[in-house]
């Protein structure tokens, strides 16, 4: 305790110093506050205009505070509504703590130690924190819990924002009315954080006005910002040995020296303008100075080196998600701060802000604690640990000996935090959350809210008043046809879709400007996707061009041109009126397989003009390419012959002139190749029109239909599985049903004749017994009797039928007679079936008999009598 | 057998035959009337037929000689064309007794030569493109003649009278094999077949090893790769049933095979590395090879050697001399990796200015080509005739430029590449002659060492001649010694004749270093200069071919224009 008083007094002679030991006025202030050493009239003129710009301030409405009226308390566990004798002991260790710390710090806030929960019992901070680790997988880390916390919440300021709040809620009610102020937000979080495994803390402090009001309108978008193109370090390959010097420069170095000074200077000039912009623009930007700041409470996360691989310690704000680092502006103070074991007060200075504090908590010098024993020792060197005994002989001194040592911790009062799958689906209040910052609007939606998929959209504005959209973004989830991002430029109308994989057509990417076809476009395909292997197909009025990759004919370009489409007479639909194609171009990579001669590295059909025009790879020690030009002409010669194929026809150029090309027979058997692969080019080019128009029948029939995939593990919404779900309960219970039945109680009619209520008695047992089996046996005559007179009823309408065949044979028709085969072989059929059974019951009816007796017997309700007779 | 062939005349192959059977087929209608119009060379025929076939029914009855037609059919024409193979059967009635003539058929891939009296296969090994050969029902009695021909895949053997399966060690990428109707009988025939490793399809059957009862076993046993067996594919049941049944003899078969392969790589190994030491000059200097090479011509110096304390002398010789030669051996491999990355670095930069270089020039001429192109359009548009070779004069000014600035970067590179070369000259020669240098200052310390051995020896030479003629003489003296001690002269000229040999032969294997160093040097250096001029000359060369076809182009449009 002696860093304590020594602070103490240094704290004194600093206010006696500065004569600004006035009361209320806070250890912890900004650096501003303190510099100045006006004269006392100042001081107190300042002083009053704060006080009056106080009362301005504190009464904000509060639409959003939840009165304690909307909490029904009773339903709510005995731990929130008293307090065990564990933490009454605490609560009164933690009394004893800050009535120390007040005498010893008197011009120091009171500690947040033990605020009223929602049943109005005082419970203490650190009991209120209750580590849990959330079973969805996507709460593991911080930036993910963090988010989860900021999106499920909905923010409501601190009642009076200089002064921590009385109440500090259970996780459990907060996440039930889903709103809370900042105390509230790093509670939860905190408890999710060390559920985790993070090393977190909460923090009670002071905050800068954005900070406290959730203000982002003066933050950029995270979404916004670019990445930042990862700048590679161009390796200077050092030159070889051998490098060949490359030729004499001829050029005068004066003049490039004048022309770099000329535009040095256009350069600098830019910069300064540029740099000029800038600062008028951060000068709009810049926001109003805060009468209250440094004095406003807010509460935060701090999580500390060491645990879960964390580098260095950082902030988190619950309200934003954000993370910042220990230095940040926005942090200007704090008080103490707690984790579910421990209690700290700040002992260090912060008239810099958190800038220079240092978060070993085991320094008892910087940090104050309330419960000795719990671990956190970070403390490194073993000599001030030494010291530290020895201060802690001092707080013996101090009057704090009655402190049980071994003291920790009660566990928390709080119940088990939990978060229903459909709440965390549906993450904000209401499913849906929005977030203004600078220049740019985020809005979030829960999946499957938006019929069409939309979750999140971000429109980003030119101007700070957020009036004229510079382009939206939008992104989509579980879309039937796998819409990812729609992108949407204002300025230029440029609309750009990304789709994730699993497109009926693999597309990628489809930039567009208009939906109409033969518009420009651009679609980026999954190439692997595609048996063709497509890349990118580009589109302006008259051209399209393909690019391809992969593919086993070594085809990576396709270009073709359209003229303007012919008019035709005749009432066809335009759609059997493609546009006539002017050109094809098809590049083709090489194919390692040939040589670079016969390899064809470009070819352009012009159809109008009959021609058709190769290129042939570069061989590799070379630097001119083969190159073939065939004319296609249908002349007939002087004699009246087809001239089949002339030496002009085709003009080559060869890097190396060989035999076999120059006949007329090959070049002529190239021809008729290369014709067939026009027809075929033609083909492929207008079936990709025809894909064009495909995909966007099927995006605009998607954007009419609405109709979102549901995952098949997802029950609830998968409305098929869930009827076959039912129909498959509803079979099992019938079959159930049908099972009961089944199980008939053959003794019930017998048992149903006695007076209910009366035990059987073995006489009545006995008679039960033989009754039953009498009626069975008379079942089983009765039956045998049925099926005997069925046979003899058959057999006589048979005996009839051959009666009056033989009588009437000779007039029978022949139609009459199949009838009568036919009617014999049935009636037949029948008898011998009715024989059969009866032959059979016949067998099995003793069988039964004895069966039926056997149960009898068995029978749990008759056992007993009759075991004793028999 | 019911061939008829008694009836006919057996022929020899000659080039009527074949020019007829090419001429019969080939490229039909319009192509056709090319082909006529051009001739067919043999060399671009890939496909050929010359079998006997039962031509039309009719025929049948009445005669019986003339039945068998030689049909040839299925002439394909240049690797990219497809042309349709002849309806009509040439009338060719004759019978092949002899492969001939066929050398001019250089690219031909198939050949069919099935159904004649061939006796002996020969006349094939200009054939190397050859991947199809049929030789079915034919006489032949043993496989040879076929070493050249590499590329085979399927070959086709059916009815001949072979008995043994050898000679094809040259076919390693057969994969169909017809063996059937043939008089095999030894069944270690199918153990030959086992280096083919692409080998999917045999028939064997109609030989007098298939009536054996295990044959099937055997052979899916001992060719485990095999797919079909006398065209029946074999099944997995049949394939395991084989494996168990034969398993002991195949496992010992295999060990024997992968001992041998094991061998054959070991040897492989150890002549790599012998070469590796022969690059650097210093094979069989990382041991006592030189040392020994120095005894075993040295009759005298044997004999010496059994001299009292000569043994542990000549040891200590040894032990420092072969110290030396290790400092030899290893300084050279040293030495030898130095070139090797002096020479790498040197063709890598050299390759990168190559390469650089031909970029320049492709995008010289790909800009060239995309002006020459309008510009070409523009003059066939232009019906003015002033306007018309204002435009013609510009593109033959063109075409000169690029002609200019192509060859102005081929003239820069060969500068440059000069330089370059030169540079290289100098450091690879000096790299040489300090290896030399250094492997001549290690010789001379053997050479030390030699002397010195010399000397010792001579001082107990002598002791001992002393003794002898003293008359105390060791008893242990071998007796073919005894006649060197009869005086000093004797004595002095065998101990000089052992240093001389020595000495020689240490001086042979320096000269042979240095010899062999300097020449490769100087081959690499002529090797570089070679290559580089004719470099700059087949690029010169393509250049003046390009301008020249770029200038045609311009005449022919000149002349049409003169002409219209």
């Amino acid at each position: 305790m002696e860093v304590l008083k020594e602070k103490v007094e240094e704290e004194a002679a600093a206010t006696e110093q500065a004569e600004v030991a006035e009361r209320g006025e806070k250890l912890l202030r900004p650096l501003d506050a303190r510099r100045e050493e006006a004269p006392m009239t100042q001081e107190m003129l300042r002083d009053l205009e704060k006080k009056l710009s106080e009362i301005e301030i504190v009464v904000p409405e509060q639409p959003l505070t939840f009165t304690k009226d909307s909490i029904d308390i009773s339903k709510l566990p005995l731990s929130y509504q008293s307090n065990t004798l564990k933490e009454e002991h605490l609560l009164q260790v933690a009394d004893n703590f800050s009535r120390q710390y007040s005498h010893l710090c008197p011009d120091r806030v009171p500690l947040f130690l033990h605020p009223l929960n929602e049943c109005e019992v005082p419970k203490f901070v650190s009991t209120t924190i209750r580590p849990t680790l959330m079973p969805y997988p996507e709460l593991y880390n911080w930036d993910s819990c963090a988010q989860f916390v900021s999106d499920f919440l909905s923010m409501v300021p601190l009642p009076d924002p200089l002064k921590p709040p009385s109440h500090l809620y259970s996780s459990t009610t907060v996440l039930k009315h889903q709103k809370g102020n900042c105390f509230d937000f790093s509670t939860l979080l905190c408890s999710m954080l060390i559920g985790a495994g993070y090393d977190a803390y909460c923090i009670n402090g002071y905050g800068s006005q954005d900070l406290c009001h959730m203000d982002l309108t003066r933050d950029v978008c995270p979404l916004t910002m670019k990445h930042k193109e990862m700048v590679r370090e161009e390796e200077k390959v050092p030159s070889k040995k051998y490098a060949i010097k490359p030729p004499r420069d001829l050029s005068s170095r004066f003049e490039q020296e004048q022309e770099m000074k000329k535009q040095e200077e256009m350069k600098g000039q830019e910069e300064k303008q540029r740099r000029e912009e800038e600062a008028r623009l951060l000068e709009v930007e810049k926001a109003k100075i805060d009468p209250l700041h440094g004095l406003r409470v807010h509460s935060w996360v701090v999580v500390l080196s060491g645990k879960r691989e964390v580098p260095e310690s950082f902030f988190i704000d619950p309200f934003t998600a954000r993370s910042y680092s220990t230095q940040d502006d926005h942090f200007l103070g704090i008080e103490s701060l707690w984790n579910h074991k421990n209690y700290w007060i700040n002992m260090q200075d912060c008239w810099n802000g958190c800038k220079d504090l240092i978060f070993d908590l085991g320094d008892p010098v910087r940090w104050e604690y309330l419960l000795l024993g719990t671990d956190k020792s970070h403390l490194s060197l073993t000599e001030e640990e030494d010291d530290g005994m020895n201060d802690d002989d001092d707080v013996e001194n101090l009057g704090k000996e009655d402190e049980d040592k071994s003291f920790d911790m009660p566990p928390s009062w709080v119940e088990q935090i939990e978060i229903s799958p459909e709440a965390f689906e549906t993450r904000c209040p209401s499913g849906k959350k929005v977030i203004q910052y600078k220049r740019a609007k985020l809005e979030k939606w829960a999946p499957y809210l938006n019929s069409n998929g939309l979750v999140c959209r971000l429109t980003t504005y030119e101007d700070l008043e957020c009036t004229k959209t510079l382009e939206i973004k939008e992104w989509y989830q579980n879309r039937e046809d796998m819409l990812e991002l729609k992108h949407i430029n204002k300025s230029t109308g440029l609309n750009i879709d990304y789709f994730k994989p699993g497109h009926p057509q693999a597309l990628r990417a489809h930039s567009y400007v208009s939906m109409q076809p033969e518009m420009d476009r651009v679609m980026e395909f999954y190439e692997t996707a595609r048996v063709d292997g497509l890349v990118k197909r580009e589109e302006t009025p008259s051209s399209m061009t393909e690019h391809y990759r992969g593919r086993s004919d070594f085809l990576s370009y396709r270009h073709v041109d359209f003229g303007p489409r012919v008019k035709k007479l005749s009432l066809n639909s335009a759609e059997s009126n493609p546009r006539p194609m002017v050109k094809i171009t098809e590049r083709f990579s090489r194919n390692p397989k040939k040589p670079a001669d016969e390899d064809v590295a470009e070819r352009a059909f012009l159809i109008q003009e009959e021609r058709i025009q190769l290129r042939y790879h570069c061989r590799d020690d070379h630097i001119t390419a083969s190159k073939r030009e065939f004319l296609r002409r249908t002349e007939v010669d002087s004699k009246g012959n087809k001239i089949i194929m002339t030496p002009d026809m085709c003009i080559s150029f060869e890097v190396e002139p060989m035999e076999h090309t120059k006949k007329l027979l090959y070049q002529y058997e190239a021809m008729m190749k290369l014709r067939n692969e026009e027809k075929l080019s033609r083909h492929q080019a207008w079936e990709s029109e025809l894909e064009v128009l495909e995909i966007l029948k099927l995006q605009e029939e998607e954007d009419d239909a609405h109709t979102l995939a549901i995952s098949i593990y997802d029950t609830k919404r998968n409305e098929k599985s869930k009827e076959y779900r039912e129909a498959m309960e509803r079979v099992m219970h019938e079959e159930h049903l049908r099972q009961v039945e089944a199980q008939l109680d053959y003794l019930a009619p017998f048992l149903a004749q006695l007076p209910p209520g009366n035990k059987l008695t073995r006489w009545q047992a006995m008679c039960i017994k033989d009754e039953c089996l009498s009626d069975f046996k008379q079942r089983l005559i009765d039956k045998a009797n049925l099926i005997q007179a069925c046979f003899e009823k058959e057999t006589q309408e048979l005996q009839k039928k051959q009666q009056w065949y033989q009588e009437n044979q000779v007039t029978l028709t022949a139609e009459d007679e199949d009838w009568y085969l036919s009617y014999c072989s049935q009636a037949m059929f029948r008898i011998r079936i009715l024989e059969q059974r009866l032959n059979r019951h016949k067998e099995l009816a003793p069988l039964k008999y004895l069966a039926l007796e056997e149960k009898l017997h068995k029978d749990p309700r008759l056992v007993e009598f009759l075991k004793v007779f028999v | 057998m019911h061939r008829l062939y008694n009836s006919l005349e057996p022929r020899v192959m000659d080039e009527d035959m074949l020019k007829l059977a090419v001429g019969e087929q080939g490229p039909r209608e319009e192509a056709g009337q090319l082909a006529r119009q051009e001739g067919i060379l043999f060399k671009d025929v890939l496909s050929l037929r010359l079998d006997f076939q039962r031509h039309g029914g009719g025929f049948v009855g009445s005669c019986t000689s003339a039945a068998w037609i030689p049909q040839c059919v299925g002439i394909k024409l240049y690797p990219n064309l497809r042309l349709e193979p002849a309806k009509a059967p040439a009338p060719i009635v004759s019978d092949i007794l002899r492969i001939d003539s066929l050398w001019e058929f250089e690219n031909l891939t198939k050949l069919q030569l099935d159904n004649n009296i061939i006796e002996k296969i020969e006349g094939l090994e200009q054939l190397v493109h050859l991947v199809w050969l049929d030789l079915s029902f034919n006489n032949i009695e043993a496989i040879e003649g076929l070493d050249t021909l590499v590329n085979l895949e399927d070959l086709s053997l059916f009815n001949n009278r072979i008995s043994k399966i050898d000679s094809l060690d040259a076919l390693v990428k057969l994969q169909v094999l017809s063996l059937g109707n043939n008089q095999i009988g030894n069944m270690m025939n199918i153990i030959y077949l086992r280096r083919f490793k692409d080998l999917r399809t045999l028939s064997l059957s109609g030989n007098p090893i298939a009536e054996s009862e295990d044959y099937k076993m055997f052979v899916c046993a001992y060719l485990p790769d095999l797919v079909y067996l006398d065209f029946h594919r074999i099944d997995d049941h049949m394939k395991e049933m084989a494996e168990s049944k034969h398993q002991y003899s195949i496992d010992e078969l295999k060990h024997r095979e992968n001992l041998i392969q094991s061998r054959l790589e070991d040897e492989q190994a150890q002549q790599e590395e012998l070469e590796k030491h022969k690059a650097a000059f210093v094979e069989h200097l990382n041991g006592s090879f030189l040392f020994d090479s120095m005894y075993t011509e040295d009759v005298e110096g044997n004999k010496l050697a059994y001299l009292p304390g000569v043994s542990e002398l000549l040891q200590a010789y040894k032990d420092k001399f072969v110290i030396i030669c290790l400092n030899i051996f290893e300084y050279g491999l040293k030495q030898q990796e130095k070139r090797k990355l002096e020479l790498d670095t040197f063709n890598e930069c050299v390759q990168e200015a190559i390469q650089e270089n031909q970029e320049q020039g492709k995008h010289r001429i790909a800009k060239f080509e995309e002006k020459h192109l309008l510009s070409l359009n523009a003059i066939r548009d232009e019906s003015e005739l002033t306007n018309f070779e204002m435009k013609i004069v510009e593109y033959g000014k063109d075409i000169m430029e690029l002609f200019n600035v192509l060859m102005t970067l081929e003239m820069q590179l060969v500068e440059q590449l000069e330089e370059t070369i030169n540079m290289f000259e100098r450091n690879i020669i000096d790299l040489v002659a300090l290896f030399i240098e250094n492997v001549q200052s290690l010789m001379a310390q053997c050479r030390d060492l030699e002397n010195h051995h010399h000397e010792k020896l001579l001082e107990i030479s002598i002791n001992t001649l002393e003794k002898i003629l003293k008359g105390d003489v060791d008893e242990d003296l071998p007796d073919d010694l005894r006649p060197l001690f009869v005086d000093k002269d004797t004595i002095f000229n065998a101990v000089g004749a052992s240093h001389d040999i020595h000495l020689l032969k240490i001086d042979n294997r320096e000269d042979e270093l240095v010899t062999r160093a300097n020449s490769w040097c100087t081959h690499l250096v002529d090797t570089i200069h070679k290559n580089e001029i004719m470099r700059n000359r087949r690029r010169v060369k393509e250049i003046n071919q390009y301008i020249d076809h770029m200038q045609n182009e311009l005449d022919s449009l000149e002349c049409s224009d003169v002409i219209d």
